[in-house]
């Protein structure tokens, strides 16, 4: 059973997430760096979220419809998504399984996964919070 | 234990003279007009005049041959080949070279199979669906690109490489004929044999994906490179050697296809971005510096290595492992590679340059599934033992 119920649960949950990272110098200051822009497309339940860090001073967080070409694309459902963000998932394996799917100059998006992994810690409490629900019972 | 998936959708076909067949085995395949995918040189010196002669008794009389291949493949070269490919009405291709060759066929299979822009296919698993029959013939042994499921195509515009993985561009089938290497010079003999040897060691301690099916792969072909490079280097026309060692690049390819490499092909990659390195003598200048880098963990692994390839009877493994860098120190100096930056010709880097090629080593995909993970400081500090 899918660990979102609808569209909306990945939103709120995603855009919470980017908030903080945003608020973050410590993730947010490389990612600006990148100046990146990576849309993620989920499914089951389906979704799109953009991560627009061309400027290289503000991060925009974009759901649903964004017209700026993206750098990279990452596919995926939704319940790998969650997965990564507790840290449970290992983005090699699923790569080479084909789980995840990676579109343009990836190597730019992989040298970032260091980057992130400090937000692991907060994701927990952000999904609780938001979801108003405890993680476990998910 | 892992939880692991493996998969090696290529036939691979091994013989003396085996090229002469690579018509039927593209036929077995669905394919009835095969575009010929080369280099010049291979056609210049009539190496693949067997291929030719195949084609022509099979009823092509005018056999599609393309070779302007250029030894670091770009864009460009693609897009001629497919352009050409789809104007002579071709159906499938054999690809006849080195990694370069194998390549440009997949990129090129790309664009004959799905259409469109190549650029749109670049990233890994994109591409979902069975592609044109193709069948890889390689005269060299060590990129493993015959069984892989990846392609390398230089983007000249942009300045980087593009990199295209699916388990869909794997060759359908690999014809290995030990005689199309006959002529590889010891240079080049012995640089793709450290090349494969490097997908060997690497795959062997990707601890997050590799698999007991792939180490048991990259474990005898690290014995048959150790025991055949040296001769095969030293004597072109030692079928066996050469023979030996061609199986050897293949069961690495596989094993590395399935297990990733790691931080000595990010390394060779960044350093033959910057200073247009060979890519197995820039790998085998890193292996001894990579595998120390990697001993704290992976040890065990080298340990076992060690002992089953006879390079130490020690139960200590990190014993075990310095005699297994020692063996690979030991190999390239028997086959005449160099062992510094410096004698491959690269120029000192400092500050700013140095900065900027580390981020080409950390952006590098390899390095994703190195067992260990690398900062900056550590890249610098192989580079400096390396020079």
């Amino acid at each position: 059973m899918p660990f979102f119920s609808s569209t909306e649960e990945v939103q709120k949950i995603m855009e919470a997430l980017w908030t903080e990272i945003r608020e973050n110098p410590e993730i947010a200051a490389p990612l600006l760096d990148s100046k990146l822009i990576v849309r993620f497309h989920y499914r089951e339940p389906e979704g799109r979220l953009t991560i627009d860090c061309s400027d290289g001073h503000n991060m925009l967080i974009v759901w649903g419809e964004y017209e700026k070409k993206p750098t990279v694309e990452m596919f995926m459902k939704a319940d790998i998504a969650h997965q990564f963000w507790l840290g449970n998932v290992n983005v090699p394996v699923y790569l080479i399984s084909g789980k995840i799917v990676a579109k343009g100059p990836v190597n730019k998006a992989l040298a970032l996964l260091p980057v992130v992994k400090p937000a692991f810690r907060i994701y927990s409490s952000i999904f609780e919070d938001t979801l108003n629900r405890p993680l476990i019972s998910a | 234990m892992n939880t692991f998936v493996f998969q090696s959708p290529t036939k691979v076909c091994f013989g003396e003279n085996s090229a002469a067949t690579a018509f039927d085995v593209v036929k077995d395949f669905g394919g009835s007009r095969p575009l010929l995918l080369t280099d010049k040189f291979l056609v210049d010196n009539n190496l693949i005049d067997s291929i030719i002669d195949g084609l022509k008794d099979g009823g092509l009389t005018e056999p599609f041959v393309f070779c302007d291949v250029p030894s670091d493949s770009d864009v460009d070269c693609v897009n001629s080949a497919s352009n050409y490919a789809k104007e002579n009405g071709c159906d499938s291709i054999i690809a006849v070279g080195g990694g370069s060759v194998m390549d440009t066929a997949k990129a090129t299979n790309i664009c004959l199979s799905l259409g469109g822009d190549l650029l749109d296919y670049q990233g890994l698993n994109i591409i979902e669906e069975r592609l044109r029959p193709l069948v890889a013939i390689p005269t060299t042994a060590g990129t493993g690109s015959e069984v892989s499921f990846v392609a390398m195509i230089k983007d000249r515009v942009e300045h980087r490489k593009l990199v295209f993985g699916s388990r869909f561009l794997a060759p359908d089938a690999a014809i290995l004929d030990p005689v199309l290497l006959v002529s590889l010079p010891p240079k080049l003999t012995a640089a793709t044999g450290l090349d494969a040897l490097t997908h060997c060691l690497e795959a062997l301690v990707a601890s997050v994906t590799n698999s007991a099916v792939s180490d048991a792969l990259a474990l005898e072909a690290a014995r048959l490179i150790f025991d055949y490079l040296p001769r095969a280097t030293k004597n072109g026309e030692d079928i066996e050697a050469r023979g030996q060692t061609l199986v050897a690049s293949t069961m690495a390819g596989i094993a590395f296809s399935n297990s990733g490499v790691g931080i000595v092909h990010a390394l060779a990659h960044a350093t033959g971005a910057r200073f247009q390195t060979h890519h197995g003598i820039t790998n085998a200048v890193y292996l001894p510096h990579g595998m120390r880098f990697n001993i704290a963990y992976s040890s065990e692994i080298y340990g076992k290595v060690a002992r089953a390839l006879g390079f130490s009877k020690s139960l200590d493994d990190n014993e075990a492992s310095e005699a297994l860098v020692a063996a690979v120190e030991q190999l390239l100096e028997e086959v005449g590679l160099p062992n510094t930056l410096r004698a491959i010709g690269v120029p000192e880097m400092k500050d700013a340059e140095l900065d900027e090629w580390v981020t080409l080593v950390t952006e590098d995909p390899a390095i994703i599934f190195n067992p260990r993970e690398a900062t900056a400081e550590d890249i610098i500090a192989i580079y400096k033992r390396a020079y």
